[in-house]
């Protein structure tokens, strides 16, 4: 399968139609992949795709990471289907053209969650949450797919979600609250969570901004709510649930439990499931005047 | 300085011992976190009331360092009021508590000079006396390594898995369940007159020596830092190709440098609230964008890369210029935090591949 996605890459560059392909590559320990912008042929070979290809290489498409797209007029991108998904979603948000990319998807059997639980195969231990019940194993929209790509019924609702999400609603608000003030207390604002997310597409982000100052910078308790309830709330009917956030944070706090919960609410109440058109826009970035609003308290 | 023998099965009972000593007892402990899909371990340094569920000399390292507990990751400098045309200060009550920090790896032990070379540095004339009340009151018990995950690369930066030689009191495990004691101060002294209950015996000086050398055979990471300082020292190579190419993927996040032992770099901001407010000090990472904004909107580090490589340079020879102190300490913990498995030592072997060829010190056409 590689081979394919190799000879594809190659035949990409050999004839320019792309100026790069974006893939993983072996990573600088056996547990670790890393992205790679391929602009050469000769390091098409460097190529790999496998269950530790975890990262949303999306991100790389959106205008926020100017300088690896500097120069980049078509850009060639291997994807998973949940990356595929990101892109759909970038495409739909009006982020990026559809032919200013060529799609390459790599068939997935699910990718292992952290780096560190990966033991040499992916099994129940160490598998991604998005991975189980995954509808787009066979992706959405693809330029390139290496096997067969039957038709896929995916109008059912898109319902991954983690068990926590469920533990944490069980509890009362308050016994909610007291978990997540002691679970941010390990935040120290790095800001891994917004750099990994394909979606953050603001060019100076709410809580970079001083005049005036929106969320207070300091990783104390206010600091740190204020930034998470307001990344989870922008992603709102936004976020394709590529987990990246969860993964990338080196404090191993599980902020995208916020974003599987929206996406319930968003799917409740708009019928809307964000990544899988690029036609239909994304329910908080448009307005209908028969827009519910039963709900609204 | 005597020696001595704890039971590793003991370290529950000797941090309750701390505790009744009046102590602040910091020690490795497993985070309560929810459990389910995606969770993973998450091992902290954390303030024990008790010894229960300790895990010192468990893991390689914490997810947290101990700089937190040196240098806040926020803390008010002062309060402030507008009192009609005049500004109020009044200064902000701040507790040192006397602390004990148990299981610190030598690694992580060698930053406290570090962090000592820029927050209290008596030859500049400058100390920070929020970092020196601390650390004044802090004693490290550091424990020898004897193992080591892919990310671990003390051997290269000149650190040993077993070094005490930023150490109070330093811990090696025997290998058969006991730990040889060795006290470096008087701070570790009093420390492990605290302990003395507990001591089994005499240390095994020859043993800790063999076994301290254990985990130096599992370090797979190894580079050579000679030659890094005399490349970075050359103008010409700041603009070499390799800051480009390596640096390019990375994200712009600050994982690598809040996680960094060494990294010291904090911002200063006054919270509002109407007309009063305290100004308040927190970490601040130069991998941020908005680090070098000028407020003529000119950025001279306007690309990722180019923040990539001023926090190489600051490791390999700004720390080292500056505050004559070293700036790497080979923890490892940057590379297992990153996003995008930007590794530093991958810095390190081109670095010192591009030293020993010169000739491969030509620029990349592709970034022209």
């Amino acid at each position: 399968m590689i081979e394919e996605i190799r000879n594809q890459a190659r035949h990409l560059l050999e004839n320019g139609e792309v100026d790069v392909v974006i893939g993983y590559a072996e990573g600088s320990d056996p547990t670790r992949t890393t992205p790679i912008f391929v602009r050469k042929v000769e390091d098409v070979d460097k190529l790999i795709f496998d269950e530790r290809c975890i990262n949303s290489l999306p991100l790389f498409l959106n205008k926020r990471h100017e300088f690896p797209r500097k120069g980049w007029k078509k850009t060639g991108i291997i994807g998973k289907g949940c990356d595929i998904r990101a892109i759909t979603q970038l495409i739909a948000e009006n982020q990026l053209k559809r032919d200013e990319v060529f799609i390459i998807s790599a068939p997935c059997e699910g990718v292992v969650s952290h780096p560190e639980k990966w033991d040499g195969k992916l099994h129940d231990g160490n598998r991604a949450t998005k991975c189980t019940d995954c509808d787009v194993k066979i992706p959405v929209d693809t330029d390139f797919f290496p096997v067969d790509k039957p038709e896929v019924d995916r109008t059912a609702p898109y319902q991954v979600t983690a068990p926590q999400v469920a533990n944490l609603m069980s509890l009362k608000t308050d016994e909610r609250f007291a978990f997540w003030r002691e679970d941010f207390d390990r935040c120290f604002k790095c800001y891994a969570c917004r750099e990994v997310c394909p979606h953050c597409s603001c060019n100076i982000c709410i809580t970079d901004r001083t005049e005036p100052s929106w969320i207070d910078p300091a990783a104390h308790k206010r600091g740190v709510f204020s930034w998470h309830m307001t990344r989870a709330m922008h992603l709102v009917g936004r976020c394709t649930g590529c987990g990246e956030c969860t993964r990338a944070c080196p404090m191993g706090i599980q902020v995208d439990l916020f974003n599987q919960r929206m996406k319930d609410v968003i799917q409740d109440h708009y019928d809307y499931k964000s990544g899988y058109s690029m036609e239909v826009k994304p329910p908080l970035i448009t307005y209908k005047v028969d827009d519910r609003e039963d709900f609204i308290q | 300085m005597k020696t001595a023998t704890i039971q590793k099965s003991d370290l529950g009972k000797a941090i309750d011992l701390l505790v009744q000593a009046d102590l602040r007892v910091v020690a490795p402990r497993l985070q309560p976190t929810l459990d389910g899909p995606d969770d993973i371990d998450i091992l902290m340094f954390q303030e024990m009331k008790s010894g229960e569920g300790h895990q010192i000399g468990e893991g390689i390292l914490t997810h947290n360092g101990i700089k937190e507990f040196l240098f806040a990751k926020h803390e008010p400098l002062f309060a402030y009021e507008l009192k009609g045309k005049k500004v109020e200060i009044t200064p902000v009550h701040h507790e040192y508590p006397r602390t004990v920090i148990l299981g610190v790896r030598p690694c992580e032990a060698a930053s406290i000079p570090s962090l000592e070379a820029v927050f209290s540095n008596a030859n500049a004339g400058f100390e920070d006396p929020f970092f020196t009340k601390r650390l004044e009151r802090t004693t490290f018990v550091t424990y020898s390594c004897t193992d080591a995950d892919a990310s671990c690369f003390c051997t290269s930066v000149d650190i040993q898995p077993d070094d005490s030689t930023n150490s109070d009191l330093h811990f090696t495990e025997l290998g058969d369940g006991s730990i040889h004691v060795e006290a470096k101060t008087q701070a570790g002294e009093a420390v492990a007159s605290i302990l003395e209950p507990l001591f089994t015996g005499e240390g095994d000086q020859a043993k800790r020596e063999k076994m301290g050398k254990v985990a130096v055979e599992k370090i797979t990471r190894l580079r050579d830092k000679a030659p890094i300082r005399a490349w970075l020292d050359e103008n010409a190579n700041f603009d070499d190709e390799m800051w480009q190419r390596l640096g390019e993927k990375c994200l712009g996040c600050g994982a690598c440098t809040f996680e960094c032992p060494t990294c010291h770099c904090f911002d200063i901001v006054d919270e509002n609230k109407g007309t009063k407010g305290y100004r308040v000090k927190f970490w601040d990472s130069c991998q941020f964008d908005h680090f070098t904004l000028h407020a003529s909107g000119h950025n001279p580090r306007d690309w990722q890369y180019k923040r990539y490589r001023n926090r190489f340079m600051c490791k390999f020879k700004i720390y080292e210029e500056t505050f004559e102190a070293q700036g790497c300490i080979g923890c490892g913990r940057c590379i297992r935090g990153c996003p995008v498995n930007l590794d530093i030592t991958e810095y390190m072997a081109e670095v010192a591949h591009k030293a020993a060829n010169p000739a491969a010190m030509q620029a990349d056409p592709d970034f022209e």
